[in-house]
């Protein structure tokens, strides 16, 4: 590398200041303003003007963090992430274990015709309405019936049907769900004040 | 900002709130608001607007976080943003270019609310012509040097990041900060012996 010219040196001091320049080149320009008193004076300049803009600058508002973090909306992106299907997969979870309480209940002593009975009576009906094909509506509605029967004999099994009930209301309403900003950006109250 | 190795970067950060971390988005701004307000408060003149401003960039950031490419900086991608965004606000509003003072609501000039590192009387003026005398220089910068000169010393971006916001080679960005910075040293120069 050539020797650099004195305007070079003063745009390494600007590169300097701005921690952009090579260890080579620094030494470099360290060596020329050991002797160039000019070069020393344009970086006491440089450092003073640094201060100057550093010393002007504007304090950010009291609470403005909290101020964006209350206004921020529902984003399009937030449906699809872990924790917004959080809740939705603990009710799930909750349903089926609901759906295992029914089916104890009953299979209980007490509870006739039994729910496993039941189960069968709808896995079967589905069997036939897959090889009757278009017979598949009807025997869907005669396997509900058969369902809504065993539930409403026992107790036990109606109460967990209420709560199953509950629980995709939940579901449904944690889907639908959606968060509102809470507040207002400065100069919405601004213009709201009138201005 | 001094930053610690064991800090998360920008692009932690994103993900997390992504991944459905609301929080860390507050993060973020804690990182940036400083550096945005006062990008923004340079562009727009306006203490109120430029926090207005920082607002909407950061809500509108959050919206479309799901866009945010992670091999750039987060930060050139919110100062673009924020830039766009000032300058529709100037077009918008058809800022005109006024140096110490604005009107309030009565027509009546006031000074804008600088911060005062000087106590007492003279302290005061001294800060007041002081700010007044920083924006009066950096307004009467030419545009291409203007812009870069806000990006770097009030966003603080890195000059590979200036270079990539606006797309030019690295070695003109070099040149044309230094070029501002000693454009404005000159217009300051009354100033720097402080």
């Amino acid at each position: 590398m050539n020797r650099p010219d004195h305007s070079t040196f003063r745009e390494w001091l600007n590169l300097d200041a701005d921690g952009m320049l090579e260890r080579e080149e620094r030494a470099r320009l360290e060596e020329h303003l050991a002797g160039c008193e000019e070069c020393r004076r344009e970086r006491e300049e440089l450092i003073a003007f640094e201060k100057l803009l550093e010393r002007s600058a504007l304090p950010v508002r009291s609470g403005f963090a909290d101020a964006v973090m209350a206004a921020l909306p529902p984003a399009g992106w937030e449906a699809q992430s872990p924790r917004t299907w959080r809740f939705p997969l603990a009710v799930a979870a909750m349903l089926m274990l609901v759906a295992g309480l029914m089916m104890v209940g009953s299979t209980s002593p007490s509870s006739a015709p039994s729910g496993l009975a039941a189960l069968d009576a709808v896995g079967g009906m589905l069997r036939a309405a897959t090889l009757a094909g278009a017979g598949l509506l009807g025997a869907s509605w005669k396997g509900i019936g058969l369902i809504v029967e065993d539930v409403i004999s026992s107790p036990v099994s109606l109460g967990a049907f209420g709560f199953l009930v509950l629980c995709l209301n939940l579901l449904l309403i944690s889907l639908v769900r959606r968060r509102r900003p809470s507040a207002v950006s400065a100069r919405g109250r601004r213009d709201a004040g009138g201005r | 900002m001094t930053r610690g190795t064991e800090q998360p970067t920008d692009e932690d950060l994103v993900a997390a709130v992504l991944g459905g971390d609301r929080d860390r988005f507050g993060d973020l701004i804690d990182r940036y608001q400083g550096r945005l307000v006062n990008y923004l408060f340079r562009l727009l003149r306006n203490a109120d607007d430029a926090h207005d401003l920082a607002q909407e960039v950061l809500v509108k950031v959050y919206q479309v976080l799901d866009r945010y490419d992670p091999q750039y900086k987060f930060s050139t991608w919110l100062f673009r943003v924020a830039q766009n965004a000032a300058i529709d606000q100037i077009r918008r509003r058809r800022l005109k270019v006024v140096s110490l003072r604005q009107e309030d609501e009565e027509g009546e000039g006031r000074d804008w609310d600088l911060p005062s590192p000087e106590r007492g009387p003279y302290g005061e003026l001294r800060n007041r012509e002081r700010g007044g005398a920083i924006q009066e220089a950096i307004d009467g910068l030419p545009w291409e040097y203007r812009e870069l000169i806000l990006l770097r010393h009030f966003g603080e971006l890195p000059y590979e990041e200036i270079a990539r916001l606006k797309q030019m080679p690295l070695g003109t960005v070099k040149n044309k900060l230094f070029r501002g910075r000693q454009m404005l040293k000159e217009k300051l120069k009354d100033f720097l012996s402080d």
